[in-house]
Order: C-alpha cells, then sequence, then structure tokens
C-alpha cells in the first residue's frame, strides 16, 4: 500500500517529485562510480563475508584444533547449536548480556541526556560549558585495555581507591569484595559507565546546541517556564538525536568484550560472562572452533536482527534530514 | 498543572541541585583520573600500601623515565602509531572513492542499499571473525604476527565509518559548483580535486581523527593476533609486572603518556568529531 503523502515531509513524496534527487546526467563511465565502490566492498566482503561463511560451515561440523589443521572434521548438523543453546553458561551470558544492556548501555544514555541538558540549561558561561564538556568527555578517549587497568587498580578490594574513599566518607564500614560472584559484573558495569557516558552526553549536547534558537524565543514570547520548554520542546525535538546515541551504545555494547576481559576474565566461576566472550573464549583460548563458531553465527544472528531493525530508523531520520 | 506552576516557582532551588548534580558526575569523572595521575607519581612500595594514599609521600618523577627505559615500550608507542596512521590512510582513501560516488551517483553505485550494508559491518561483534581471520593470517608467509595483520582488520570497523561519513559530507557539498566546472570543460577528476575535496577537507579531518585514535584505542584484535615481533601499547600496559607484583605506577605512567594523543586531537577538533562520532546524523 502507498503511504500517504505528508506536507512537508519529503521522506512521503512519490519518487518523480522528489526534486533534489533526481537522476543527473553521469558525467564519467559507468565502471567508475562501480569501481570506486567496489573496492571497499571487496576489502569488506574479504574481512567479513568470508570469517562469517567461514564460522558457518564450521558451526555445522565437530572441528576442533587438531581436526582444523588435519582436515579432520565430520558434518555434525546443528549438534554445536543445540549444545551452545542447551548449555547453562550460554543462558546465564545472555542474563548477563541483559543485565549489562539495561544497566550499561541504557543507564548511559540517560545519565548522558540529563548530564547534556543540565550543562547548556544550567551552566551560563560558555567558557565552563566548554572546560566542563572536555572533562566529561575525558574518559571516552581511553582505550578500554587502560580502563581496565585503570578500574581494576581502582577496585582491588584490600587496598584499592574506592574502598578506601568509601571508608573515609563513612559510607561503607567494610572493604567491598567488588570482584567476587554477584559483583563483578557490576564492577565491570561501572567502569563501562565511566567510560562511555561521555559518548550520549556529546551527541545530545551538540543536537541542542543546533537547535534553532528562534523556536525558543516564540517559547519565552508565550511566557512557558523553562520546565516546560525542556519538556514540550526540547526533548521531543532531540528524540531522534538521542534515539541514535542509544542505537550508537546499544549495538557497541552487544560486540562489548574487552572490558570483561581485562578486568574479570569472565570470572569469578563465569558470573561476568557474556556470550561475546565465551565465543571467544572457547574458540581461541579452549580451541573448541565448532562450538565457538556456533555461538559467533548465534551472536551474529541476533545482531544482524538488532542492526537492521535500528539502521531502518536511521534511514527514516535521515531522510527527513535530507541527508540520505 | 499546579504542580508544573510550583516548579516554575523553585527553579531557583533545582538549578542549584541540578549543579550539584553535575558536580557529583565530574567527581566520578576526574576521581579515577586523579588517582591515575598521582599513582604514576607514586613509587612501587607506596601503591602497594594497605591503606593507599591520595597524595604521594614522595614524588617519583623517575616513573616516566622508567617506562622508557625498556625500549621494547618505546617500540610498542611507534608500532601503534605506524599501525593506526597506516590503517587510517587507507580507509581515507577507500572511504573517499567510495563515500563520493554515493553521494554523487547513488544509483549507479548500488544505492543506499548498498550503503547501509557497509555501515552495518561497523555494527557486528568482531568475535564473529577473529577465529577465522586468525587462521587465515596464521597460514600466510607473514604470520600474525605483523603489522599489517592488524592494519588490514582494523578496516572492519574504520572502512565503513569512513565510506559513510564521507557519503554524508559529500552530500553537503553542492554539486552545481562541479557541473559549472564541467561546462568550463573540466574533467572530473580535477573537479573533483580542486573543487569537493577542499570543500568536504574539514570533515575529512575528522574522519582521519576518529578513525585514528579507534585504530590506537583497539585492544582486542592486537592481544590475539601480535604480541612477539609487534607489540602495540594497549596490550604492553597490562603485561607491567614484577614477579607477581603488579607495577601500577608504571603502568599509570605509561596510561598518561598514551592519553596525550587521543586527548589532545579531541581538545582540538571536538567541534568536528561530534559529527563523525554521530554518524553524520547530528550537526555539531
Amino acid at each position: 500500500m502507498r503511504q500517504a503523502i505528508v506536507r512537508g515531509d519529503p521522506s512521503t513524496y512519490p519518487d518523480w517529485f522528489d526534486g533534489k534527487r533526481r537522476q543527473r546526467p553521469l558525467i564519467v563511465s559507468r565502471w567508475v562510480p562501480i569501481a570506486m565502490v567496489g573496492l571497499p566492498v571487496a576489502v569488506l566482503l574479504a574481512i567479513v563475508i568470508y570469517p562469517t561463511v567461514w564460522m558457518f560451515y564450521h558451526s555445522l561440523r565437530d572441528t576442533n584444533i587438531t581436526g582444523l589443521f588435519t582436515g579432520n572434521h565430520a558434518y555434525i548438523g546443528f549438534a554445536n547449536y543445540a549444545t551452545v543453546l542447551g548449555s547453562e553458561r550460554f543462558q546465564d551470558s545472555l542474563i548477563h548480556l541483559l543485565q549489562y544492556l539495561s544497566f550499561g548501555a541504557v543507564l548511559q544514555v540517560i545519565l548522558g541526556t540529563v548530564l547534556a541538558l543540565i550543562l547548556y540549561e544550567v551552566v551560563r558561561s560558555n567558557l565552563w560549558r566548554t572546560v566542563i564538556l572536555i572533562l566529561v568527555v575525558l574518559p571516552m578517549m581511553l582505550p578500554p585495555s587502560i580502563v581496565g587497568v585503570l578500574w581494576r587498580f581502582l577496585l582491588t578490594p584490600s587496598n584499592g581507591a574506592v574502598n578506601q574513599a568509601l571508608l573515609d566518607l563513612g559510607l561503607i564500614s567494610a572493604h567491598i569484595e567488588w570482584f567476587n560472584a554477584g559483583i563483578s559484573l557490576w564492577s565491570i558495569i561501572i567502569a563501562d559507565v565511566w567510560n562511555w557516558t561521555a559518548l550520549p552526553f556529546l551527541i545530545v549536547y551538540s543536537g541542542r546546541v543546533s537547535l534553532p534558537p528562534a523556536v525558543y524565543e516564540a517559547a519565552r514570547v508565550d511566557g512557558a517556564g523553562q520546565w516546560k520548554v525542556v519538556r514540550r520542546i526540547t526533548l521531543p525535538m532531540l528524540k531522534e538525536v538521542i534515539a541514535i546515541a542509544f542505537i550508537l551504545r546499544f549495538t557497541d555494547a552487544f560486540k562489548f568484550v574487552d572490558l570483561v576481559y581485562v578486568m574479570t576474565s569472565g570470572g569469578p566461576a563465569q558470573s561476568s560472562e557474556l556470550p561475546t566472550y565465551i565465543a571467544f573464549q572457547r574458540g581461541i583460548r579452549e580451541f573448541a572452533i565448532g562450538e565457538a563458531a556456533a555461538y559467533a553465527i548465534i551472536i551474529f544472528a541476533i545482531s544482524a536482527v538488532i542492526v537492521t531493525l535500528f539502521l531502518q530508523y536511521m534511514k527514516r531520520v535521515m531522510r527527513a534530514q535530507g541527508l540520505a | 498543572m499546579a504542580g508544573e506552576a510550583g516548579f516554575e516557582h523553585r527553579w531557583r532551588h533545582v538549578r542549584l541541585l541540578f549543579l550539584a548534580f553535575l558536580g557529583l558526575w565530574l567527581l566520578f569523572t576526574l576521581f579515577p583520573l586523579y588517582f591515575m595521575a598521582i599513582t604514576a607519581l607514586k613509587t612501587t612500595a607506596e601503591t602497594n600500601l594497605t591503606v593507599p594514599t591520595f597524595w604521594p609521600e614522595v614524588f617519583a618523577f623517575g616513573n616516566f623515565a622508567a617506562v622508557f627505559a625498556e625500549a621494547t615500550n618505546f617500540d610498542a608507542l611507534v608500532d601503534s602509531f605506524v599501525i593506526a596512521s597506516l590503517n587510517t590512510v587507507l580507509s581515507l582513501v577507500l572511504g573517499t572513492l567510495a563515500g563520493y560516488a554515493f553521494a554523487r551517483f547513488p544509483r549507479q553505485a548500488g544505492g543506499e542499499n548498498l550503503a547501509f550494508w557497509i555501515l552495518s559491518n561497523r555494527m557486528f561483534p568482531p568475535v564473529a571473525i577473529l577465529v577465522p581471520m586468525f587462521f587465515l593470517f596464521d597460514s600466510t608467509p607473514w604470520g600474525t604476527d605483523s603489522i599489517w595483520s592488524l592494519v588490514i582488520l582494523y578496516l572492519v570497523f574504520n572502512l565503513p565509518l569512513a565510506t559513510w561519513l564521507m557519503m554524508v559530507f559529500f552530500r553537503d557539498a553542492p554539486p552545481e559548483l562541479e557541473e559549472a566546472a564541467y561546462l568550463d570543460g573540466w574533467t572530473p577528476f580535477r573537479a573533483f580535486f580542486r573543487i569537493t575535496l577542499p570543500l568536504v577537507l574539514p570533515g575529512m579531518i575528522s574522519v582521519a581523527m576518529l578513525c585514528w585514535i579507534f585504530a590506537w584505542n583497539e585492544y582486542l584484535f592486537a592481544n590475539l593476533f601480535v604480541g612477539t615481533d609487534v607489540r602495540t601499547y594497549t596490550i604492553v600496559i597490562p603485561t607491567f609486572t614484577h614477579g607477581s607484583q603488579t607495577l601500577w605506577n608504571l603502568q599509570m605512567a605509561f596510561s598518561l603518556i598514551a592519553m596525550i594523543p587521543p586527548v589532545t586531537l579531541f581538545i582540538l577538533l571536538r567541534r568536528y568529531m561530534v559529527r563523525g562520532l554521530s554518524l553524520g546524523v547530528v550537526k555539531g
């Protein structure tokens, strides 16, 4: 069914009406654009598609490390998938992932949005705004390995800085065992929030800066208070920007494994493992190639669904902005 | 509505509350960095006290020199720099070509869906390609332990980013200027280099910086693929130990040094970077 045409929304116009994106006469040979795009596509096919096909092939076979080199592996159907999906380790890691996504990614976007709006609405001087912006964004410039090392150091239970600071402030009476089962994942989440809240913060802040001031002048003339302006004008206008920040954080968080690796190695007793970490561990450290491949393909399938949905949304946003 | 009016009335207090929240967040952000900095100035004995100190008893400025006393540590920075730079150049060249084709000849270049497919590669988990690529590089004569394995692998996340962003920037550059040049008898090649490229140069710089920072900070691939002949600084830092004792002060000192390039780039180019970090959707 055709979408209804909405006045002022170019994404709903029929193709023939779209004057801006009309076909321009091609000035170069028609092979030139194909070659220009072909190079990167070939590179990506080699480094992304080839490995994915390889993984899919081995996820259906009982490959281990010797079998891989001697070519001695047999077709076993979907046994690897059954092993993975049936294992408690995988099911636990899914729960960890859910916990990490909701308290990591979602919290980061909320905090980043709140902080960005506070910085813009409450801090008046431009110098202070810039200084605070740079300070808040600093952690994002650190590589994950340093963030992991730093937080492992800060959270050392016996003589770590965080425990000591909390003791000095009288907030706790005994050392918190940050890397015990049940807490270690929270430690990772804290480090991740510290590291990445800056990204949604920066994106939302820039989005707020680029909103047209005329709208706000109109609101002021109408006598709307600051709270009302934020709720009725700023947030609705920043909806897409916040959504993009969320998409970026979510997809990054989904493939995230570095901090788990550096801070806890998934431990203790697999209590902070995420699916990506298990795939890594099974394939690289324990050489169960077939099973690791099944993990990878399952992760790949889940993220394919998520990424497709997100990209559909992005496409719509960019069309509305005339960018795509 | 009464509540809302009351809220407006109390705006002054609320403002203070918000400022306090911002202050708390700054504390949370800066405390780890502060502790990192003072740890880098402590002696090894002081970092292992049962009660940690929040101000160094003795300033050991020698830590920074000690980091580079071992030549391999400096080599690690060099390796990281070379890998990040080569990868950036490669991503930028390929990304600019494809981005231009997508922006100017969308239909002939495969259209929007191909562009979105390229972008989607950035969002997929690297573990899916880690194992096969390891064995692929292992079977080549130069093995996994060379700068080229990382230069090529980092294209996984940097090439989609560069292609996508360059496409967005080229769309912003008006095609009419090029068309005027064609009418004057310029070749498309000349028009591209003389007119359009200068227009997108600021965007290009931001893409280069972003790619460079992502490659400079990468850990997972580096940790798996290299380690003997080639060592990036990200995999060297966690290995600073003396027996079973972790040399926190040296780790932190090295981290501070390694932070300098990305932080400097960000402070100088933050205006451009926002556009890049948001995949071009938010104008910075």
